[in-house]
């Protein structure tokens, strides 16, 4: 169908997007690894992370950030997935829903952080929670909207005309369903939150994540190996991190 | 939709109606109250209520105005860098590619998107740099006796970065109005004699429309508000709205933040007002909500 040379083309450019998307991830383990003086290899960089009292307050306060997004951004947004098709105001929803989709990360951080400021919240890793959370929310809402779409209600009202209530159809029904999809949502969230410097920042206070940590040793004293090790250990993470939301997504679609 | 779906459940609304009210409220507030602050007038430390233009005309005024002038002009150009590349990878992996192997490239995109964009851009400054990887590549290359300088720190590594950081999530919205365009359609365009651009040019390129201005929307909204990649790539001094609004808020000027702030998401919301207004979001989204 394809002259051969266009197929060789075609192939060419995406390799070659993907070479220039991918180029990026590899740099900070080059660097961790490398003595700056000698130019030999070590993994010393590495082994320094844990001493570092700060680092490890940031690392914890990481996890529990992804943990606290990884529940609430899903549980939002199946709840808004859910609105929109029982609420008749479905255009509404999903353009909210899909806001910070489309507003800067320094505007969503700096009106957040007003909103705070105003109404008293001391900057707080619960302060940290929201922005994330709402960060990840339409990409978690736009994930289980899809799997819902895969489910036809006809399967409500079998449930119903066998004398089910709303709670014990979605339960029993649609959750098995749709399940796979919210555990992406969540391992996406989790992802998202793991990886997010800019709208933390803004509203951090005295807190850190290691994301923002990187970015404000990188503000005041430039980068150091230590950095880079960490960098390359949050590249790792999320890398496994994806490979969850594969194997998510076989147990989804068996077919494929 | 069936009535059955639909039916009244007053336990239901509320479980569901109070989180969506909340997730509303959270985007919302915030943003109305950034309006209201933009208006108020700064003082020594913080800010005090009132009805001041005093920001916006120092914004306007001062030499914020040509970082706004630089962001809208650079946020432009690269939104159409990064649309024509981002059409091309679309383009192809939807009609060049085996439906299979599509699904296994938009994968492949969207892993790197993933990993914090500020790792990439730091990533970047190194293979940019003047003994970085690139340069050393074209000397060894021969293509230049010494490093080349513009590489890093420049408008160049800017726009680099940007297409870096936004073109692959511009890729999804113009795919999915792409493979929703009907075959038949092109087949007809081509039986009825139209050449190949010509059927692009009067069938399929309409018809992407709305994925291409929300892919618009959305490396627009990333490249005006920019903060890391043009501190990181552009060097000192190279300042675009984001990094003009941070440090406003590094010196406790909030109601500048905040005028800024909002002539951002101003411009936004304009752009999203425009999408929604030409474009239907059933339509676009169709996909997603199913039946």
């Amino acid at each position: 169908m394809m002259k051969p040379w266009t197929r060789i083309l075609v192939w060419l450019c995406l390799a070659g997007v993907l070479l220039f998307l991918y180029a990026p991830l590899f740099p900070p383990l080059l660097l961790a690894i490398q003595d700056p003086a000698t130019g030999q290899l070590t993994l010393q960089n590495f082994g320094t992370i844990h001493s570092d009292p700060t680092l490890v307050g940031a690392l914890m306060n990481s996890i529990i950030l992804a943990a606290i997004v990884g529940v609430a951004a899903p549980l939002l947004a199946l709840a808004a997935a859910q609105a929109v098709r029982s609420f008749g105001i479905p255009r509404l929803i999903i353009t909210v829903i899909l806001l910070p989709l489309f507003i800067p990360g320094v505007s969503m951080g700096v009106s957040t952080s007003l909103f705070f400021n105003l109404t008293g919240i001391d900057p707080s890793l619960l302060t940290m929670a929201v922005v994330q959370t709402l960060w990840a929310l339409p990409f978690a809402f736009l994930i289980i909207l899809t799997v819902m779409s895969g489910f036809d209600t006809l399967y409500l009202e079998a449930a119903y005309t066998c004398g089910a209530n709303r709670a014990q159809a979605f339960r029993e029904i649609e959750l098995p369903q749709i399940a796979p999809g919210i555990s992406g949502a969540a391992t996406f969230s989790v992802i998202l939150s793991f990886n997010e410097t800019i709208r933390t920042a803004v509203v951090q206070g005295g807190n850190n994540t290691i994301q923002t940590f990187i970015w404000s040793r990188y503000q005041q004293v430039g980068l150091t190996p230590n950095m880079y090790a960490l960098m390359s250990l949050i590249i790792a993470v999320t890398l496994l991190l994806i490979l969850v939301l594969v194997a998510l997504g076989r147990k989804q679609q068996p077919a494929t | 939709m069936s009535a059955a779906v639909k039916r009244r459940d007053l336990g239901a609304a509320v479980l569901l109606g109070v989180p969506v009210l909340l997730c509303a409220l959270a985007i919302v507030v915030p943003l109305v109250l950034t309006l209201i602050i933009s208006f108020w007038e700064r003082q020594m430390i913080g800010m005090r209520p009132g009805f001041s233009l005093a920001s916006y005309a120092l914004f306007f005024d001062g030499a914020r105005f040509s970082v706004l002038q630089r962001s809208f002009w650079v946020a432009t150009s690269s939104t159409l860098l990064m649309l024509a590349s981002a059409y091309l990878v679309a383009y192809l992996i939807t009609f060049k590619l085996p439906p299979s192997r599509t699904r296994i490239f938009l994968f492949l995109l969207s892993v790197p998107f993933l990993v914090n964009y500020v790792i990439r851009t730091f990533s970047w400054a190194y293979l940019l740099g003047r003994t970085g990887p690139l340069n050393q590549f074209l000397q060894w290359a021969g293509l230049t006796s010494h490093p080349i300088d513009w590489l890093l720190f420049s408008d160049f590594a800017v726009y680099l970065g940007l297409v870096a950081a936004y073109m692959p999530f511009m890729v999804y919205p113009i795919w999915l109005s792409l493979s929703a365009i009907d075959r038949r359609l092109i087949e007809a365009s081509w039986m009825l004699g139209e050449p190949p651009l010509g059927t692009f040019l009067k069938v399929v390129l309409p018809l992407s429309l709305p994925g291409v201005f929300a892919a618009a929307i959305f490396g627009f909204v990333g490249a005006f508000g920019e903060v890391a990649v043009s501190q990181i790539l552009g060097g000192v001094g190279y300042q675009l709205m984001g990094n003009a609004i941070t440090s406003s808020l590094d010196v406790l000027n909030y109601p500048m933040a905040a005028a800024m702030s909002t002539v951002v998401v101003g411009c936004m919301l304009l752009l999203l007002l425009l999408w929604l207004r030409f474009f239907d979001l059933r339509l676009f989204l169709g996909k997603m909500l199913g039946r």
